[in-house]
């Protein structure tokens, strides 16, 4: 195991250099995260489709439990039960828009990971910068256990826990523990834990500062010591179930799926769960005695427990419903928390946004009317009304607005128009608009995948690293 | 330039207002006000008072920013507004949340009376690397530090003991002087 210690100080060296500037040291937030004896437990899969390019090549990397799909480079990483899902990359021909410029694609593009140590993480989408359209790079990063790195090339950064980056270039970064971040371009900011930041220059900005105090019942992570708190134990509380799907080779589909519909064969799927048509469930999500409609999705590492989501539902990658009803159109970001109670329901009216990495936990029924844009931490009605505004009423908005801890500039009608743009290509991306010809998308496209695995060296100084390892078709 | 030395345009340490670590903030500005009483050397007046530990040594230098700073409304979390700029807020927006804050926060008045509940330590400046000057040292010196270090006033050394202040307004009236003779 020699070598692979050898390769985390590498990373954790290359990664404290970038971060100078910010006197920021990783070393006692990594060093312990992942004993390296784990690497050698948890054998790396890849997926083979008719859909998408097969060009894999891993160099000296440690890949436990990692899932990779379409065009993939790893060189001196160590990737810890990691999903990269290269689906929805830039193909030879393509032709990216930016500002006036239509940037004809020469290549198709690639996620190239390397000198980084990503734990638990799903990387998606594809690159947003346009000085890098067929580069998707991930660089001396280190990112820890439900981080997000989506569509979002990442040069020298930290991610703490459950922290997201979308959309995003960022270089020489810190992005704290639940901190959701889509800002274009960041260099060289140390963002602090649980904030919410969307920017687009010279349209709108959002900011949004989770109280830390209450934050940290739910998540918190400090130097030497394992991430705690309530978004842990609950996804551990069910670490067991997904034990079954990764060590059978065959599964029988465990409910009734439609013909347009794609169920990830690396889900858990409890009884009385009901699937509509052109739904598209990811790997590692988790449905227990829950309905989703037609059109409905539910991305990598979501929880739907006991919850009915009637359809056209985003519910973004990380997210969480439990006891809840979900109208229809309803958006619900990456790694929110919505959490009614069995004789206490939540209830959430159609065409609402739930921003990224909202917190709705409550104790007596709650209803969010229909058309709401909802954000922070919310545990009772009057928090709800500090915490929502009806997107018609934000739509008005033209210079600017402070309600509780949300700060907002700039044009309100922006804001909404670009989430539900965004949001119709999320559902058009995921084929919910299949009508048996036109619109076919990942749940069409994503059903029939075989799955190879491949596995480290079990032994001696090169234990826990695999091969060289070239696969293309 | 000039002729001029620091030792000569400084304020001894004797005549500048100071009080011992552990005052409030209501004794610093007593100080002053006392200092300014008492010192006629010219028509400015000391803007800030030096904080001396148990041995007399300067530990630190409490300016009228740092009093005014000291009587800025707390909130829950103060931070926050002053952060807005590393978000890309505009300058506009970060004075109308500002000025919002002050409308919503005690009157002047009442952080006014909290100022003898505040100490000096909380608020004042320690001295930084470019903020010492030796006695000996020339005017052109002491110029080409207070405009490289945006100082007020440097703090003057012999053998490395603090001995007193050069104040911007020292330096300036030396300068203004030696003008004037060139102008002859």
């Amino acid at each position: 195991m020699k070598e692979l210690e050898k390769l985390l100080d590498r990373i954790i060296q290359r990664i404290n250099i970038n971060l100078r500037e910010l006197d920021f040291d990783i070393t006692p937030f990594v060093k312990t995260l992942i004993p390296l004896n784990q690497m050698v437990k948890f054998y790396a899969f890849y997926g083979i489709t008719p859909n998408h390019p097969l060009d894999l090549v891993f160099r000296h990397s440690s890949l436990a439990g990692s899932y990779f799909l379409g065009k993939i480079r790893t060189r001196n990483s160590i990737l810890y039960k990691t999903d990269i899902r290269g689906d929805e990359l830039k193909q030879q021909g393509d032709v990216f828009h930016y500002q006036k410029f239509k940037i004809p694609i020469t290549r198709d593009e690639g996620i190239d990971i390397e000198d980084s140590f990503l734990i638990k993480t799903l990387v998606h989408n594809f690159s947003h910068d346009p000085e890098t359209l067929e580069k998707f790079f991930i660089r001396d990063t280190f990112s820890a256990l439900g981080a997000n790195i989506h569509g979002a090339p990442s040069d020298g950064c930290y991610l703490g826990p459950l922290a997201t980056v979308d959309l995003t270039t960022m270089r020489d970064c810190v992005i704290g523990t639940y901190s959701y971040v889509q800002a274009g371009e960041i260099g060289h900011l140390n963002i602090g834990a649980g904030t919410v930041w969307v920017r687009s220059p010279g349209s709108f900005n959002f900011l949004y500062h989770h109280p830390l105090d209450k934050l940290d019942h739910y998540i918190n992570f400090v130097a030497s010591r394992p991430p705690q708190g309530l978004f842990i134990d609950f996804v551990e509380d069910r670490e067991e179930a997904f034990q079954r799907v990764f060590d059978v080779v065959n599964l029988d589909s465990p409910v009734s799926v439609p013909p347009t519909t794609s169920l990830d064969r690396y889900a858990v799927i409890k009884p009385k769960t009901r699937i509509g048509e052109n739904v598209l469930i990811s790997q590692r999500a988790y449905l227990q005695n829950s309905s989703l409609g037609k059109g409905a999705n539910a991305q990598e590492d979501c929880y739907i427990i006991n919850s009915r989501l009637e359809g056209f539902n985003v519910t973004a990658h990380g997210a969480k419903i439990i006891e809840a009803d979900m109208g229809k159109n309803i958006f619900v970001g990456f790694n929110s928390f919505l959490r009614g109670q069995a004789k206490s329901r939540l209830t959430i009216g159609e065409e609402s946004i739930v921003m990224p990495h909202t917190i709705i936990d409550i104790k007596k029924p709650l209803t969010i009317p229909p058309g709401q844009l909802v954000w922070g931490m919310i545990t009772n009605k009057q928090e709800l009304e500090a915490n929502s505004i009806s997107l018609k009423e934000f739509s008005r908005i033209d210079t600017s607005l402070k309600k509780g801890n949300l700060y907002f500039e700039g044009n309100g009608a922006a804001f909404v128009t670009a989430f539900r743009e965004r949001i119709h290509h999320i559902l058009e991306a995921n084929g919910a608009f299949f009508d048996g010809k036109k619109n076919r998308g990942h749940a069409q496209k994503n059903q029939n995948i075989s799955f190879n695995t491949i596995q480290p060296y079990p032994d001696g100084a090169l234990q826990g690293l695999y091969p060289a390892i070239v696969i293309q078709p | 330039m000039s002729e001029f030395c620091v030792k000569e345009l400084m304020v001894p340490l004797s005549e500048y207002a100071s009080v011992p670590e552990g005052s409030t903030l209501f004794e610093a500005v007593l100080a002053l006000e006392k200092a300014q009483e008492e010192f006629d050397h010219t028509k400015y007046k000391h803007r800030a008072v030096l904080i001396l530990d148990k041995k007399k040594r300067v530990i630190g230098k409490l300016g009228q920013m740092d009093v005014l700073r000291a009587l800025e409304p707390k909130d829950e979390d103060p931070g926050q507004v002053n952060e807005l700029s590393r978000f890309d807020f505009s300058a506009n927006f970060i004075h109308k949340m500002q000025a919002q804050r002050r409308m919503t926060a005690a009157p002047l008045k009442d952080l006014c009376s909290k100022a003898t509940q505040l100490k000096v330590e909380d608020f004042m400046q320690a001295p930084s690397e470019g903020e010492f000057i030796d006695q000996e040292a020339s005017l052109e010196m002491a110029v080409m530090q207070l405009v490289h270090g945006h100082h007020l006033g440097l703090l003057v050394t012999r053998n490395k003991e603090i001995i007193g202040v050069l104040r911007m307004t020292d330096a300036f009236a030396a300068v203004f002087h030696t003008m004037k003779e060139c102008e002859l």
